[in-house]
């Protein structure tokens, strides 16, 4: 190889640019192993600029080589480059930052309307299972599953009823108590709501209104015996922060389950990764409310026995989430 | 999400997609296997189990939890390690979690550019809907409910042949998200048989080719034969080494009746010859390129003539 004139077009071309594409095999492994924000400031620019330059070649390479040790040397080397270069350069304090003061209520302004109908499910199940209560007291059976019941019913005494409204030493407390109300019944709820959303919106509606059933016939059967208020108070300090995760979590739900079914213009798979977006964020907003409603449930609710502390404290955090949901994030003009 | 079948356009390459970086030349990744993904899934899952059952012990010891209570913790323990688990490691090591680093695979974004929080906190939220949920169902299973076990099976059915039947085998987090799990490529640099030592240039070369003995093969001719050249010689023992010898003598033997090659070709030169017809070829068939004459493989020629008719 005295000299180069006589070697063919293609390899002259990789014998020129051999050692930069070394040096950027080293620097993209660099940055692999350390992140990009560790590395200098002359090796970032380096892997920047040596990156460019490979997607150069890699397209001249396609046009003038078959050399297929050589393409496929290019293709992959240019590949792990781009990865390296567009890696992700946010922390994780700034995301989680950005999420509670912007990302999380503005979504949930932007998503009012599928929220709305959460809520409206779940209104319009209770005042069907209220009603319905008072027309026949054995509609409680059909709505109410035994093991959430806990043995409560038409059947059961108005004293034992008020005995479980008012117990303050319940068989499992602290952070056994947490973990048990944590996955109780309605987080697996507001899992499926969410979940099956996407499966055109009709399991989440069903599911919800189910759920104002169940809640409309416990509240009737309190009514009944004249324990409306004391119940009112019992549900009301943690109930507030869960059903409003559920209904959110449901807005949620029916938000992917409309992108589904009337996608407009876009795509199907498009409108659901576009509706995806906000749709993930109240699924986090309703984690977050079910996780506070989990310490009120498993620490407050026997901590505090007044029936109008209960509501108080209920009611008042019901209106902290309104107040982040209305008032963060908005752009001071 | 298709409710209906379109005809595509079959793929360039079969198993492979293309992401068009900002750069605008494309970008061909090799995409992640079903089964590889499940094994990396099964490590996360280990690493993540056992990591709830080490903090559940050292809840247990300091008295947080009593046995009636333990698996309420337990679960929840392994519910709020794994959520952050998988999201913080996609996000920290580009799109790797530590099941993933081990079976060299990554998560990529398929719309070109970086993998944004959101897409990552997306497709990790999905998996809880979509692995976890018909696990535990799948776990908690009894012979009395045979209507739970049904449409537990049913939803791991679906599950799993949502990956299994579309191009990029992407779960439907991986749809919602906008992303999709590759191999990673390895770049690896061989030497180029253009300067290999035995024949140093073409012109000093024992054998010369005449442009009309070029005209008979393509491209996939000569990289099936540039991998023949490549193979590694040290990994033969006798008998592999002697169906090499063989399979050479033939392919030269084929070579040589294909273009006409009149001159005698020793059975000792038969390498070098192969060598030179490489070098020749090749050189042969850039220039043509060059010149927009693109020759795929061996039938160019009828190709040609198909189109004029």
């Amino acid at each position: 190889m005295s000299d180069q004139t006589d070697v063919m077009r293609s390899a002259r071309f990789r014998a020129e640019r051999e050692t930069d594409w070394r040096k950027l095999e080293a620097l993209t492994a660099k940055a692999e192993r350390q992140g990009l924000n560790r590395m200098s400031f002359a090796e970032a620019r380096d892997l920047a600029s040596l990156y460019r330059r490979s997607t150069t070649a890699l397209s001249i390479a396609r046009q003038i080589s078959l050399d297929r040790a050589l393409l496929r040397y290019l293709e992959a080397l240019t590949s792990r480059a781009y990865l390296s270069v567009y890696a992700p350069q946010e922390r994780l304090g700034g995301l989680l930052r950005k999420f509670l003061t912007q990302g999380a209520p503005q979504a949930m302004r932007r998503s009012w309307v599928y929220i709305l109908i959460g809520f409206l499910c779940m209104f319009l199940g209770a005042v069907a299972g209220y009603f319905l209560f008072f027309e026949n007291a054995s509609w409680f059976h059909v709505f109410m599953p035994p093991e959430l019941a806990g043995g409560r019913g038409p059947d059961s005494s108005t004293a034992y009823l008020r005995g479980v409204i008012y117990d303050s030493d319940p068989e499992v407390s602290g952070l056994g108590a947490f973990a048990t109300y944590l996955f109780s019944h309605n987080t697996r709820v507001a899992i499926f709501v969410f979940g099956l959303g996407a499966f055109l919106c009709v399991p989440a509606i069903l599911l919800t209104f189910y759920n104002g059933l169940i809640l409309g016939a416990f509240y009737a059967l309190h009514v009944e015996r004249g324990l409306g208020l004391d119940l009112a108070g019992w549900l009301s300090i943690h109930g507030v922060t869960e059903l409003s995760a559920i209904c959110i979590a449901c807005g949620g739900g029916v938000q992917l389950g409309a992108a589904v079914l009337f996608p407009g213009q876009r795509t199907r798979k498009d409108a659901l990764r576009d509706a995806g977006k906000d749709a993930v964020k109240l699924a986090l907003v309703a984690a977050i409310m079910l996780i506070a409603a989990a310490i009120l449930e498993g620490f407050g609710r026997q901590l505090i026995q007044d029936r109008a502390a209960r509501l108080v404290i209920g009611w008042g955090i019901g209106g902290l989430w309104l107040a982040w949901f209305v008032l963060a994030g908005r752009s001071r003009s | 999400m298709r409710f209906w079948f379109k005809k595509r356009p079959k793929p360039e390459r079969p198993g492979f997609d293309e992401v068009m970086p900002p750069e605008g030349v494309p970008l061909y990744f090799e995409i992640a296997t079903f089964g590889v993904r499940f094994g990396a899934q099964l490590v996360d899952i280990l690493i993540t189990f056992i990591a709830a059952i080490a903090l559940l012990i050292f809840f247990g010891s300091i008295g947080l939890s009593n046995p009636s209570t333990m698996t309420a913790i337990g679960s929840m323990l392994f519910f709020l390690i794994r959520i952050p688990y998988y999201v913080v490691s996609e996000l920290l090591w580009n799109g790797q979690t530590l099941g993933k680093r081990m079976v060299k695979i990554k998560v990529i974004a398929a719309d070109s550019g970086s993998l944004t929080a959101q897409s990552l906190v997306v497709r990790n939220l999905m998996k809880e809907a979509e692995i976890f949920l018909p696990g535990t169902l799948l776990l908690s299973l009894t012979v009395s409910s045979p209507m739970w076990s049904l449409i537990s099976l049913v939803w791991i059915c679906g599950v799993i042949a949502v990956p299994l039947f579309n191009r990029r085998s992407q779960r439907l987090g991986d749809m919602i998200a906008g992303t999709f799990v590759i191999h990673l490529p390895k770049p690896i640099l061989l030497k180029d048989l253009a300067l290999s030592p035995s024949v140093s240039h073409v012109g000093a070369s024992k054998f010369t080719f005449l442009a009309h003995q070029l005209e008979h093969y393509g491209a996939f001719e000569l990289q099936t034969l540039e991998d023949l050249l490549r193979a590694d010689a040290s990994v033969y023992n006798a008998s592999t080494a002697m169906r090499r010898k063989n399979t050479i003598d033939a392919v030269v033997k084929q070579i040589r009746k294909k273009i006409d090659f009149a001159d005698k070709v020793q059975r000792a030169e038969n390498l070098e010859f192969l060598q030179s017809f490489y070098n020749a070829q090749r050189a042969f068939l850039e220039q043509r390129q060059l010149f927009g004459d693109k020759r795929a493989n061996k039938r160019h020629a009828e190709e040609i003539e198909t189109e004029k008719t």
